[in-house]
């Protein structure tokens, strides 16, 4: 039974070498950057086995995003003697599972999200939060996943979860181009894939290959267009499309198969709306010392809704109460990068702001008022890869002489 | 300016290598090595110069094609 397959990488990794691996492992580091997805979830297996914190980091972020996020480094230690035992006793798959689901104490998987403040925020989720939307039955178990989430994000963490814990094949998708990505489809049958609405837009246009293999789509994270969710059936004819709404905070919550999502019975207790905002109980809720959850326990998701119907409980997803930039499933903080750009030398304010685009749903973009005229674009830009990941450097500068400001007088994004 | 000079600037401002010229067959990712973040920057400059959204009726692959929607024939 495969493991994992990635083709950037030349792997085919099966079950048994996973455990092989296991019994092998000599060493813990429970925070480094890791390029290899399967070093990854090995770690996070890991982790799982000897009960201790796991935190993620994104592979692309530059040394100076890092040192602001963790206090230390490649934090790698050697295994105890008990611990040595503890993994040698793995034989098969049904011990490895066992283990898994063993009580944890101090497990706990962290994140980092963008957060409403220039830093961004740590999000901590134990085993029951992060599982909370792992299926698990035998019509699961002859799922073949197709990879397409960063994997140090909740999205690909939760598909990671739904598809060991079921002993599925994950293949790598993400970072792949658009042919190689219907090769691997094709090769390897895939029957599920999650993603953002601009990886399914990038497989685009629909040519001769047409996936037959996938018999469920899932997106979240932005909307599709009416002409996008057509292609994509003719891609994918005999797959169904599911829309799910899911946050580093909460993890998936609720599906929908159109734009608005039904919430099922178990969850009406657990959801509220105020003044058009939704609430979340905080028991849907990973832990953070940065997410403010109200006295009586709820977490306002910034995200504001039209109610449907009342009874069953229908909504619909309209905006973000702040300024959060969605681009192609990723946030970016304004915030953030205004504070980036305010460190350039020659610079004496910003104003970053996200652009509508057919592609990503919205590109970053940044008016800039300058002190040094001599100071370009291309400058600015450049100064920002070394601070910021790539997604979250503006792609378009614009010099200004002043900004709008607002009725209360506050700098307008536009 | 031309579209060229537009895809280069897309490519300078990545730090990547530039093109010296254009063939109707070139893909915008496999041969240009565009991403998707490049791409969506190249719409942006397009429309400010065209005034034209490359991408409204669906993804363009090609050099050529971006050319058709362009209605120009450099």
């Amino acid at each position: 039974m495969i493991f994992y397959i990635d083709r950037l990488h030349s792997q085919e990794i099966s079950y048994t070498r996973l455990i092989e691996d296991l019994r092998s492992a000599k060493f813990f580091n429970n925070c480094s950057l890791k390029t290899n997805y399967y070093d990854l979830f090995f770690t996070i297996i890991l982790s799982l086995i000897l009960d201790e914190e796991i935190i993620l980091l994104d592979d692309d972020l530059t040394h100076e995003e890092t040192l602001r996020l963790v206090d230390e480094m490649d934090n790698c230690r050697s295994l105890t003697s008990d611990e040595l035992f503890l993994l040698s006793k793995i034989d098969n798959i049904d011990q490895l599972e066992s283990l898994i689901y063993q009580l944890k104490k101090n497990w706990r998987i962290t994140l980092f999200t963008s957060g409403t403040t220039g830093v961004p925020k740590k999000i901590a989720h134990t085993f029951e939060t992060i599982t909370r939307s792992v299926k698990k039955s035998e019509k699961h178990k002859s799922v073949v996943w197709g990879f397409a989430y960063n994997p140090t994000h909740m999205a690909g963490i939760q598909v990671f979860f739904q598809a060991f814990l079921n002993r599925n094949t994950i293949v790598r998708l993400f970072k792949l181009n658009r042919v190689s990505i219907l090769e691997e489809i094709a090769i390897h049958n895939i029957t599920h894939i999650s993603a953002t609405p601009t990886f399914y837009r990038l497989l685009l246009p629909v040519e001769e290959t047409v996936c037959t293999s996938v018999r469920s789509l899932t997106s979240g994270g932005e909307k599709f267009d009416a002409k996008t969710f057509q292609s994509l059936c003719q891609l994918f004819p005999n797959a169904k499309i599911t829309n799910v709404y899911a946050s580093t905070e909460a993890g998936a919550v609720f599906a929908s198969s159109g734009d608005s999502f039904l919430i099922k019975p178990e969850f009406l207790e657990l959801v509220k709306i105020e003044n058009d905002e939704l609430f979340l109980h905080h028991t849907l809720v990973g832990q953070s010392d940065s997410l403010t959850i109200s006295e009586s326990g709820w977490y306002a998701t910034g995200d504001i809704v039209e109610v449907l119907d009342q009874e069953p409980l229908r909504i619909r997803f309209l905006s973000r109460k702040n300024e959060m930039i969605n681009v192609g499933g990723y946030k970016v903080n304004p915030g953030e990068v205004e504070e980036a750009i305010r460190l350039i030398d020659g610079i004496d304010d910003a104003i970053v702001y996200g652009k509508k685009n057919s592609l990503l749903g919205n590109i970053v973009c940044a008016d800039v008022i300058r002190s040094n005229d001599g100071l370009t674009e291309l400058e600015i830009r450049s100064h920002l890869q070394n601070r910021l990941q790539e997604f979250k450097v503006p792609r378009i500068v614009k010099f200004v002489s002043t900004f709008e400001l607002t009725r209360t007088g506050k700098t307008k994004r536009k | 300016m031309a579209l060229l000079e537009i895809i280069n600037t897309v490519l300078e401002n990545r730090g990547k290598s530039t093109v010296l010229e254009l063939e109707n067959n070139q893909s915008l990712r496999n041969d240009i090595g565009f991403d998707s973040l490049d791409l969506a920057e190249l719409t942006v400059r397009i429309e400010a110069e065209y005034d034209i959204d490359i991408f409204e009726d669906g993804i363009v692959n090609t050099i050529g094609e971006v050319k058709n929607r362009l209605k120009i024939n450099e």
